[in-house]
């Protein structure tokens, strides 16, 4: 594995600086920029799909392996939805919330409810929820890939500096550009909601202390399972959202749950902005070492990275003074 | 006190919901699985007397599951037909000389150490003289050395990256020359000469991409990028970046599973068009295709023995049985078909071998498939009685909106398969001494084979 990571990145090493010598500097630099700038495209995705996570893990503490499963629930709602009522991809954004935020608030009142304050049977009880949902879901639709239409005002790019030939060696397609929409527009729904409203409050407060908040006349069943629910539902939203661009087959939301993992624990657990600051860096570094060297090298390399910067701050970027 | 209490209580409630939770997550790993052999009590029932047991053994959970699962479908519906002597099978009666096949189905869950365990078990303890199965390269590479140890059969299905002939597997995909060999001179001409070559990181698509790039450079060509993503991956966009700023005439893409999707609709999403860089492709078929919807691939190509739009009266009867049994919203592809005509070679081979008064044992077997001929969908192929690979037609074909082929390129008649790639190996080929002892099949003429075609 060294030995085949190493030779493979020193070959990649040397046919960088063989191309660099006769292919004018310039272009490599657009070509770089244009990276860059699509980089965000994946910035994009890694936030929408660390957002839920960010609510499940960051606020609640509830070590959640089955958040790909709800990613992969939300991406069949958007199917379902599609296939049977041909709805605008959308248009099936709700419902995917709702569905997928119904499906978590039950298993929040079956199996979560009953494991908080036990990280470890947290852990074992949503990874087998989410080979029963893969499951589950196999048997309904079965294990073909399925097809979710893109809406066809999304397609085509925006390009910047478009050169003599009439093509544009910086550009970004509409589509990324929307899902860094939703990505963001969610995040600043859900930092108004903790940090903004009445209920938000309560959140916060069954969070730091829940026997307190008990004290004080907070539902706290409520405020768990209404909190889980929503955490759920924006990752049935990254379902929907990303289906259009991606896979929609069973096993798909495993690919995004390492990537969801890493952004929250870079960026902090404490505060929300902290997984814009970690889907950003984690997004970025993998788009610019993957262009430079090739896609598994620095998948290893940003991976070894989040390991050493949590080995240093384990609390991630972004935390918060607390008393010992 | 009470404190003490609710924890034990509700530790006792733990164990019962965490074992559960578990419990139902191991019948969802293991469901139809690793357990479902010989179908159940009443099946056996309408098999007859002294049934042939057959292992089918395909992947129906896990990433490859995908992709099996419609070769497993493709195979159930040929022993249907063989047990109920319709479509091919209908002059032979009902089936195998009076004898009907009992398939003892295994599902290795995408696993490659299972597949070795299952193909043990299957040998050993089922007692199957013959298996049908496997799809990806790593999982044959597991199973071959369990087939050979134990003397055994595998009809493998899948077209491949060569550079294997044993006594022990009947090779019904495939081989570089049915593919790669015309397709590289087909991109050259048409596309141009500098080709951008992607793939999944494993085996077949690297020993694949060696072998076109070797092709391309005697062609006159060149590989202006080589790129793997890892298996399962679904975000592309530096790989489509670089293929912007490396401004090929074609791309090359041996991505399998679920990666295909993503990257023919990011690619498109990305503003590269058919008609600026076309994508030839290998493991690009009519579900991947169905997958992610037709608009993405239109314009591109793919090169099979087989596209579902193959126009022979067998093929038609074979997209109706399938749609038939499987329902309408099914398609066919290259290698359901190959699935689905090695089962037939199999039966024809048992049914020779138990005419001619003999027992069903690998020798036998072995014999009697050496040299079968069946009329598939695709045309009429044989199985070459030297390499155990099978005479295929060679076939490019171009995707048009509505998911299916034009097929613009086609051999007319199935090609002598070669297991090495003859521009890397210059002369290899394989012949296996008959009757087949297991010796050394490899032999190094020095010289350049001729194609050679199927005589009809």
């Amino acid at each position: 594995m060294l030995d085949f990571s190493l030779t493979s990145m020193l070959s990649s090493l040397f046919l960088l600086a063989e191309e660099a010598a006769p292919a004018a500097e310039g272009i490599s630099w657009i070509a770089l920029l244009n990276q860059a700038l699509n980089g965000i495209g994946i910035v994009g995705i890694l936030l929408l799909t660390g957002l839920g996570l960010a609510i499940t893990f960051g606020v609640m503490r509830i070590i959640n392996l089955a958040h790909g499963e709800f990613i992969m629930l939300g991406a069949y709602v958007t199917f379902v939805m599609q296939d049977f009522f041909k709805m605008d991809l959308l248009m099936t954004i709700p419902f995917a919330f709702i569905g997928t935020a119904l499906i978590g608030a039950i298993v929040e009142l079956t199996i979560i409810r009953r494991l908080y304050g036990r990280p470890l049977e947290t852990l074992l009880a949503t990874w087998g929820l989410s080979i029963v949902l893969q499951g589950v879901v196999k048997l309904i639709f079965t294990a073909e890939l399925k097809y979710v239409r893109a809406p066809s005002y999304l397609s085509g790019n925006l390009s910047f500096l478009t050169n003599e030939a009439g093509t544009s060696p910086i550009a970004i397609s509409y589509y990324r550009l929307f899902i860094i929409a939703v990505a963001l527009a969610l995040l600043a729904l859900t930092m108004f909601l903790f940090y903004g409203t009445s209920w938000g409050r309560q959140i916060r407060a069954v969070t730091q202390n829940r026997e307190m908040a008990k004290c004080l006349g907070v539902n706290t069943k409520l405020i768990d399972m209404g909190t889980f629910a929503y955490g759920c539902g924006l990752a049935g939203v990254a379902g929907a959202v990303i289906s259009a661009l991606k896979t929609v087959a069973p096993p798909m939301g495993q690919d995004y749950l390492v990537d969801a993992w890493m952004v929250v624990v870079t960026g902090g657990v404490d505060k929300l902005i902290g997984i814009l600051a970690g889907s950003f860096l984690i997004g970025e570094s993998n788009a610019i070492i993957a262009f430079m060297l090739n896609d598994p090298l620095a998948r290893v390399i940003v991976l070894a990275a989040v390991i050493v910067l949590i080995r240093y701050r384990p609390e991630g970027l972004f935390t918060v003074q607390k008393r010992a | 006190m009470s404190k003490h209490m609710i924890v034990k209580a509700s530790r006792r409630k733990f164990l019962q919901y965490g074992s559960l939770t578990l419990g139902a997550s191991v019948i969802a790993a293991c469901s139809g699985g690793t357990s479902s052999s010989s179908g159940g009590s009443d099946e056996a029932a309408d098999l007859g007397e002294n049934p042939i047991k057959v292992g089918v053994m395909y992947s129906t959970t896990g990433t490859i599951a995908i992709v099996e699962k419609s070769l497993q479908d493709a195979t159930f519906l040929a022993i249907e037909q063989i047990n109920s002597g319709t479509g091919p099978w209908e002059a032979n009666g009902e089936g195998i000389a009076g004898r009907k096949i009992q398939k003892v189905v295994v599902n290795p869950n995408s696993d490659w150490d299972l597949y070795n365990q299952m193909s043990k078990r299957l040998i050993e303890e089922d007692q199957v003289v013959c298996v049908l199965g496997c799809y990806t390269s790593a999982s044959r590479k597991s199973v071959l050395p369990v087939f050979e140890e134990k003397n055994s059969l595998l009809y493998y299905p899948v077209y491949y990256e060569g550079n294997e002939c044993s006594s022990n597997v009947f090779y019904t995909g495939a081989a570089p020359n049915q593919q790669i060999t015309d397709s590289i001179p087909y991109a050259y001409e048409n596309f141009g000469p500098k080709g951008f070559f992607i793939g999944s990181d494993y085996i077949y698509p690297k020993e694949s991409n060696r072998i076109a790039k070797a092709e391309l450079e005697q062609a006159g060509g060149q590989v202006v990028g080589d790129e793997y993503a890892a298996l399962g991956t679904t975000e592309f966009i530096t790989i489509i970046n670089k293929i912007k700023a490396a401004k090929p005439d074609f791309v090359l893409s041996n991505l399998v599973g679920d990666s295909i999707p993503a990257f023919y609709r990011q690619y498109k999403d990305a503003g590269i068009t058919a008609d600026d860089i076309p994508i030839m492709a290998y493991p690009t078929t009519e579900e991947e295709i169905q997958a992610m919807g037709p608009e993405f691939a239109a314009g591109h190509y793919t090169s099979f023995n087989y596209f579902q739009s193959v126009d022979t009266p067998e093929n038609k009867a074979f997209v109706e049985q399938f749609k038939e049994m499987f329902g309408g919203d099914r398609v066919t592809n290259g290698v359901m078909e190959a699935a689905y005509l090695q089962t037939f070679f199999m039966a024809q081979a048992m049914k020779d071998a138990l005419e001619a008064g003999e027992e069903l044992n690998t020798e036998t077997i072995r014999a009697a498939t050496r040299g079968q001929e069946f009329s598939a969908p695709q045309g009429r192929v044989k199985i070459d009685p030297d390499n155990y690979h099978t005479y295929l037609y060679s076939r490019i074909g171009r995707w048009k909106e509505d998911g299916q082929a034009d097929i613009v390129f086609s051999t007319d008649a199935a090609v002598k398969p070669i297991p090495w790639s003859q521009v890397l190996y210059k002369g290899r080929t394989c012949v296996h001494p008959s009757p087949d002892d297991r010796s050394d099949p490899i032999k190094e003429t020095g010289k350049d084979l001729e194609t050679q075609y199927l005589e009809s």
